[in-house]
């Protein structure tokens, strides 16, 4: 039991406790006027319904005043009453392939953490790069980031998560308390959101982008084109994160030097590799290696799943030993938000409000720049990154194509920012990843965040500006 | 001149408990057979348990008479009216597995104190405190455990007859960090859930303050972490276990950390009157109740083979510590009421008459209603509500469900 005590004067508790169901009265007061009030013009009451939706929704996720899964439950629940979705196509949306990622993740996470694999590779982790902890962790966060270059984002996340699950073990971190703990996973999630947008292996949003410009142009970005693009705003923003997290979360713990003679004493003490070890090891092998040449045509989840299948099939892991560590709650919490996303999107709520937003502000293409990739920046925490893309590009080059503008360019305003999702763990598996650890709570992943996403617009606009023209990347004015 | 203590229960309590009592009764005697004291009420309701082992009350003035249906206690110069305090009906009662509940829960007044296991660990290892009353004196008992099933029917005895509303639970030195806790966590849950009643807690200080949150959110209402001890010299020798094992700055800092964590008046420890200079006493006195804690005051009872005791030791020396004692209490306005109608030791309520006779029966309609059982559901209601609103599990702040 890890408990807390509230020390403050029991008025105070008792007043704070009497604050919540006035909360909930004045959410469902605002809630209901919204969803009843006049539609502006060119917003369907579909549209405005599911707006309503997402916005109650955020309140209490980032509130936390119901778990973050009920909150999710709320949403499959209002989606279909609203009749933004049927019935039918809200509950087959919770069948996404992400979500079934992030299960198999929790079951692969859970197989290397039981078979104590995760514990031996954490303390050798310790060991080579603990010399302090500041080493450590910047260890963590360029370790994420640069394999996030070379594979998809989810799955690094994936398959550094019970190392961290098990170094915060061994360092004894309290969740929820300790400013380490937040520290490490935090740079998990950042390393994998940042390093994901540096090539086109990141995740599947770039190609996606590329495959529209070439459709609806004829136009394409290479490789490497795009990489020399975007290296320097992820060198950036990997100096920008790592700095704002010590400033956020100072190091807390003496020092994991003293840990030294501790990990050796263990390590000695975990003995030779067992069969479970290097079994569960070799699976996970494959399975980064399905990720990085089959990722593409077979999807991550269909990789993760198969090898939770031959985990079983082979008798490595039992079900009852991985069942503690899939967080059922992070699931729903992730199939919730790809409903609500979904929603905005196929309610029209999505385009409503980026023709709003874009019609209203479009005075110049730099203006438009900036705008698009803003609205995507934000639009990314609550709909799929590859949602974004389908939902926002096809309009922006549209708009380019008005306005005189190389729609090259233009698809750099969103296939970039659509993976920048630092606010929401329902933003991305990273995110949801490491608020599952509990080191993080919602609101703590929402507070760097949101400084982190501002830094990041405009890291990528002055980049624009700035870089670009340098690299002959078509000037904006 | 010699100081006549009859008028005033308070002094009367402290004089008879430093002094003991002569039995002149053959009832009283047999009463009193096999025991270090016998439980007797003074006047106002005041509940004393009197040594009289013969060897410590060779040189008492008093002695415990019949006077026609009742009794008296005379020094020669005056008497009192008191009563036997009956024994409670449980004693002569025994658990399913066949162990007297008096072995189990020893009644003192308005706290029943069980102590699961006899063991204390600092015997197996030569570092006794050495003092130590021998209740926990059982060297190497390994298996005199008794079970939480065994404690559980103590309880429900206990409660049945209403011989005291809290019980306490204690425990001797264990090595591990937790003090003794987890231990005595199934006892405290299973009487929680099964009861509701009081639940003080004794174990030593654990190493993290985090031990002590837990103390409070498993159920207990009321810990105590005995320092016993002020003077620093005295502790380090008279508590080498302690002193080498735990150290007097973690009493300290352990006794700070409970008295922000448990309801005002609900953390306590003993300082031991007799085995250190009075002034050294009042000492602890201030800087205990400077942090909130409620200092308990028992007089040193001195066996034969350990005469530890300070000389000279006398009630005109010790009423003072007492009235530093009560009013360093009011000062620092900890709330004294749970330190109450103890047996063995003189409480800040027993001894407020004495510093002000006007205040002595100003708050006895809160008091009694305390005291009644109905008084007694209510505090613990007050205790249970107080710890749902404070304390948080922090285990999962992904599942929280909107807890400030
Ligand atoms: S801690 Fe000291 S007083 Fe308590 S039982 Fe052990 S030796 Fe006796």
């Amino acid at each position: 039991m890890s408990v807390e005590i509230d020390t403050r004067p029991i008025w105070i508790i008792l007043a704070l406790k009497s604050l919540r169901p006035l909360f909930f009265l004045l959410l469902a007061v605002l809630f209901w006027y919204f969803i009843n009030m006049p539609s502006p013009a060119g917003l369907t009451p579909a549209g405005q319904n599911a707006i309503a939706v997402f916005l109650l929704c955020l309140v209490l996720w980032v509130s936390n005043a119901v778990p973050l899964a009920i909150t999710s439950i709320f949403a499959i629940v209002l989606v279909p009453l609203l009749g933004i979705l049927t019935k039918k196509e809200t509950y087959a949306l919770f069948g996404n392939e992400a979500v079934f990622f992030i299960l198999g993740a929790f079951i692969l996470a859970g197989a290397v953490m039981h078979s104590g694999l995760s514990n031996r590779i954490a303390l050798n982790i310790i060991g080579k790069f603990g010399g302090s902890p500041r080493r450590l962790l910047l260890s963590v966060f360029l370790l994420a980031a640069v394999l996030s270059f070379f594979m998809s984002e989810h799955a690094v996340a994936a398959m550094l998560f019970p190392m961290l699950l098990e170094l915060s073990k061994s360092l004894k971190l309290r969740p929820g308390r300790s400013n380490y703990g937040k520290f490490l996973f935090l740079a998990l999630a950042w390393g994998c959101v940042i390093g994901g947008v540096a090539t086109f292996l990141g995740g599947a949003r770039v190609p996606l982008a590329m495959g529209i410009l070439k459709e609806t142009t004829g136009a394409t970005i290479g490789f490497l084109e795009y990489t020399v693009a975007v290296l320097p705003l992820v060198v950036i923003l990997l100096a920008v994160g790592f700095a704002l997290l010590m400033i956020l979360y100072p190091i807390d713990v003496a020092g994991v030097e003293n840990a030294g003679e501790v990990v050796e004493k263990r390590l000695k003490g975990l003995g030779k590799m067992s069969f479970g070890e290097y079994s569960v090891g070799i699976i996970l092998l494959l399975t980064i290696i399905g990720w990085i040449s089959m990722g593409r045509t077979l999807g991550l989840a269909a990789v993760a799943l198969s090898s939770v299948v031959v985990l079983f099939v082979l008798g490595i892991v039992r079900w009852k030993d991985i069942e503690e560590y899939v967080n059922w709650g992070i699931i729903l919490m992730y199939g919730g938000a790809i409903i609500l996303g979904s929603a905005l999107d196929k309610s029209g709520a999505a385009a409503w409000i980026i023709n709003g937003v874009i019609g209203r502000w479009s005075g110049s293409p730099w203006t438009v720049f900036a705008i698009v990739s803003l609205l995507t920046i934000f639009l990314t925490e609550a709909m799929s990154h590859a949602a974004v893309i389908a939902v926002l590009l096809p309009v922006v080059i549209g708009i380019s194509g008005k306005m005189s503008v190389d729609p090259s360019i233009m698809t750099y305003s969103v296939a970039t920012p659509a993976g920048l999702a630092f606010i929401l763990p329902m933003s991305t598996p990273a995110n949801a990843l490491a608020v599952s650890s509990n080191y993080i709570t919602v609101r703590d992943m929402a507070k760097g965040g949101l400084i982190m996403v501002i830094v990041s617009w405009v890291l990528f606009n002055l980049m624009a500006a700035f870089y670009w023209p340098l690299i002959g990347i078509g000037r904006l004015r | 001149m010699k100081k006549n203590y009859l008028d005033n229960p308070g002094s009367l309590k402290i004089d008879l408990m430093l002094r003991g009592t002569r039995i002149d009764d053959p009832v009283v005697k047999a009463w009193a057979c096999g025991a270090s004291g016998v439980d007797i009420m003074l006047p106002q309701n005041t509940l004393v348990n009197i040594p009289c082992s013969e060897m410590f009350t060779e040189e008492s003035p008093y002695v415990i008479k019949k006077s026609g249906d009742g009794y008296i206690i005379t020094d020669g110069t005056g008497t009192v009216p008191v009563s036997l305090v009956p024994k409670p009906k449980y004693y002569s009662l025994k658990t399913s597995t066949g162990v007297p509940f008096s072995k189990i829960g020893v009644f003192h007044g308005s706290y029943t104190v069980i102590t699961p296991s006899p063991r204390c660990d600092f015997f197996n290892r030569g570092i006794e405190c050495r003092y130590c009353a021998g209740n926990f004196d059982v060297r190497g008992v390994e298996n005199q455990v008794y079970s939480v099933e065994e404690v559980l029917e103590t309880v429900a005895a206990v409660l049945k007859e209403g011989a005291s509303g809290i019980i306490y639970l204690s425990t001797g030195f264990s090595p591990g960090p937790d003090g003794g806790i987890e231990f005595l966590k199934p006892y405290i849950k299973a009487i929680k859930k099964r009861h509701n009643c009081l639940v003080a807690v004794e174990t030593l200080p654990p190493k993290e303050d985090r031990w002590i949150d837990e103390t409070y959110a498993l159920g207990a209402d009321s810990v105590l972490y005995n320092l016993e001890i002020f003077d620093k010299e005295l502790f380090e020798f008279l508590c080498p276990g302690r002193e080498k094992l735990i150290g007097r700055k973690r009493y300290m800092d352990a006794l700070e950390h409970a008295a922000k964590i448990f309801p005002n008046g609900t953390v306590a420890s003993h300082l031991i009157v007799g085995l250190e200079p009075p002034g050294s006493t009042c000492m602890g006195i201030d800087f205990l109740t400077g942090i909130g804690v409620v200092p308990i005051l028992p007089i040193y009872r001195p066996s034969t083979d350990r005469a530890l005791r300070i000389g000279p030791l006398t009630t005109e020396i010790i009423i003072p510590v007492y009235k530093h004692l009560y009013k360093k209490v009011k000062i620092n306005k900890i709330n004294f009421k749970w330190v109450r109608d103890l047996s063995m030791v003189t409480t800040p309520l027993e001894v407020r008459a004495l510093v002000d006779v006007n205040e002595g029966a100003k708050n006895s309609i809160i008091e009694n209603f305390y005291k009644s059982k109905i008084g007694l559901k209510t505090a613990w209601g007050l205790s249970t509500l107080r710890r749902k609103l404070r304390v948080k599990d922090s285990r999962d702040p992904s599942d929280s469900s909107g807890r400030e």
